[in-house]
């Protein structure tokens, strides 16, 4: 009998106990849904982690006040010991950085005739634009004249625009930002919040404006203190010199003998350590997943089994009638591929489906992951053929003449 | 002279062992040509059963010769036994064994899906088998949409579809009416008239009378065997 003639045998058989295949199919459904959009889910988790991450700007470094330790115990107490010197050293004497953005922030009212909004007021430097990879929606960011003169000039977000004025209107407007007035020269793209650091309602200011007209006490004897510099490597490879580099600049210039009072975090370090968490969660549920896919074949292994005893006297008739021990086995294992392989089809169905529901419902970008499909399909065709083996041997090996007078 | 067909050289059929062995046959000689016609009687337990399963390949000798059609069946492996039911043996059961999914005409089919024959042949042959039973109207009904004799018929032309050498029969009318049963042996000895060799194993002596030799089995040997029908009342006579 060849092969064609045996799945078509099958398809009928198969077709003529619906309800039996169809719980059958069931359990192999539901494995193969639940990898699929496991999978995915934990590939979109991983993949909007990582948009999050690299919005911060490529090639950028942190330089954050105190050391980790310190930072670790709470933001009670950090010790405001880095400066605006700090940032022009790192920009003039470090070769493989590419700009430095120093940043300290205040929260302040600031209000426009009758409006007002209670915000974060940033003083930065005009690189911050490039280091941070931030667009101007009009008009146009600080300057260096601006940070030199102390202008009191501001840039604000595209959020707070619409909070303070109607229809964009804000270019050349007087706000006034904790009683201090300020020109509005541009007004910065919208681009949401990443790592709970939001620009859309905030107001960027020059740092030097900010120190002396707004932040009194962020004075220190070196100088205009600054809550962390953003600094740009001038690519991915110069990033791990210009951490080494930058680490050397400090301890000079900040005494050190023991014990650093700043630390340096990268994208590339957050990256890591992101990608170790979601990819350990992916594993988890593409665990469980198989887990249920695996119990799903152990489903199919009874209703077979069942099967068996079900029909021998039709296992019986086939024997006599011409079929060999290898027919009927054959025969056997098509019946338990064709279910698991349409399970696998019907389940990858459902979980692409659920994968779909899950991209319009939330933030995650669940991937329909190619290789988790081909995996899954081909791994419940394998358990099909795995757990199908042993009801379809004891199907061949059936004794005929005891088959047929089992009536 | 011609060769046998069947030939049983002292077989023995032994199931269990130890103290619990049972002689199911106990050194049987039988020889039955191409072309006879003959019922194998006897009562539960004498043996006729398992003589019908070595005739029909469906079980090997534990000790002794089968020849069918001149091949020594103990030394043919799984495979060369399935193509020897295939080809040169149709069976037909009391129970009819019908699969109830597949039409008349699927049933008829299956042995020679199990022959590789190519779909196109498969329904003309089918076909003819069916019509040759009386049923060619029938050929899409499923078993359940048809009489006990009209499911007896399809039973018969599945069995005749490879045009074997031998119909074996286990009770054929056991589950009849003496009308249909008429109707299924009148198929016999048509089928018989056209050359085929017929073995009805049945307790029913009407059945039994129609045959040309009656072969009886008692405590695993052959107890009698008869050319003449006619006598079958002071056989029986001779069995009680």
């Amino acid at each position: 009998m060849n092969l064609r003639e045996s799945f078509r045998m099958a398809v009928k058989t198969l077709a003529a106990n619906r309800l039996r295949s169809a719980l059958t199919m069931l359990g192999i459904i539901i494995g193969n849904a639940s990898v699929i959009s496991m999978v995915g889910i934990g590939e979109g988790a991983q993949r909007f982690v990582n948009s999050e991450l690299e919005t911060l700007g490529p090639n950028v470094l942190f330089v954050v006040p105190g050391n980790r330790e310190t930072r670790q115990l709470g933001s009670l107490e950090i010790p405001r010991t880095l400066v605006l010197a700090d940032a022009e050293a790192i920009d003039r004497q470090v070769p493989s950085v590419d700009g430095v953005a120093p940043e300290a922030s205040n929260r302040r009212l600031v209000t426009y005739r009758n409006r007002n909004a209670n915000v974060n007021v940033v003083g930065t430097s005009p690189e911050f634009l490039t280091v941070r990879s931030f667009e101007v929606a009009s008009g146009h960011f600080i300057s260096d004249l601006d940070l030199q003169r102390n202008s009191q000039v501001a840039v604000i977000g595209g959020k707070l625009e619409d909070r303070l004025f109607d229809n964009g209107q804000a270019l050349g407007k007087q706000i006034r930002v904790g009683g201090v007035s300020f020109t509005v020269i541009g007004v910065l793209e919208e681009k949401g919040s990443n790592l709970g650091l939001d620009y859309d309602e905030a107001v960027v200011i020059p740092l030097t404006t900010l120190a002396s007209r707004l932040a009194g006490e962020q004075q220190s004897p070196y100088g205009i203190q600054v809550s962390f510099i953003t600094v740009s490597a001038r690519d991915r490879e110069s990033m791990a010199t210009a951490e080494f580099q930058i680490t050397n600049l400090l301890r000079l210039r900040h005494n050190i003998r023991a014990e650093d009072d700043f630390y340096i975090s990268s994208q590339d370090t957050l990256l890591t350590i992101a990608n170790t968490i979601t990819g350990a969660l992916t594993l988890m549920l593409a665990a469980i997943a198989g887990i249920s896919l695996f119990v799903g074949g152990i489903g199919i292994m009874n209703i077979m089994l069942v099967s068996v005893r079900e029909r021998t006297q039709e296992i019986g008739l086939r024997k006599a009638i011409g079929a060999s021990q290898d027919d009927i086995l054959l025969q056997f294992l098509i019946e338990a591929v064709i279910l698991s392989v349409a399970g696998g089809v019907i389940g990858t169905t459902l979980g692409v489906g659920g994968i779909l529901l899950v991209s319009a419902l939330s933030p995650l970008e669940a991937g329909i992951s190619g290789s988790a499909i081909v995996l899954a399909v081909s791994i419940s065709g394998g358990i099909g053929l795995f757990f199908g083996v042993v009801p379809a041997r004891q199907a061949a090996k059936m004794d005929p003449i005891v088959a047929l007078r089992s009536a | 002279m011609t060769t046998p067909l069947i030939q049983f050289r002292n077989i023995q059929k032994v199931y269990g062992s130890g103290n619990t062995e049972v002689h199911a046959l106990w050194n049987v000689n039988l020889l039955i040509f191409p072309g006879e016609y003959c019922a194998i009687m006897g009562p539960s337990g004498s043996g006729k059963s398992t003589a019908m399963n070595m005739i029909g390949c469906l079980d090997r000798p534990t000790r002794g010769d089968y020849y069918f059609d001149s091949q020594n069946v103990a030394l043919l492996d799984d495979h060369a036994l399935a193509h020897i039911r295939n080809q040169k043996i149709g069976f037909v059961f009391q129970q009819f064994h019908l699969l109830p999914q597949l039409t008349a005409q699927e049933n008829v089919e299956l042995p020679m899906i199990y022959a590789g024959v190519g779909s196109k042949e498969r329904h003309e042959r089918s076909r003819a088998a069916l019509a040759k039973v009386g049923l060619a109207d029938r050929i899409h009904n499923r078993p359940n949409q048809l009489s006990g004799g009209q499911q007896q018929r399809v039973a018969i032309a599945r069995a005749i579809v490879n045009r074997p050498l031998l119909l074996l029969a286990d009770e054929p009318t056991g589950a009849l009416d003496t009308h249909t049963t008429d109707e299924v042996l009148q198929i016999f000895e048509e089928l018989h008239a056209t050359g085929i060799t017929v073995v009805i194993v049945t307790h029913e002596p009407a059945v039994a009378r129609t045959c040309q030799r009656i072969i009886w089995f008692r405590d695993g040997e052959v107890l009698n065997d008869h050319l003449n029908p006619e006598d079958l009342g002071s056989m029986t006579a001779v069995v009680r």
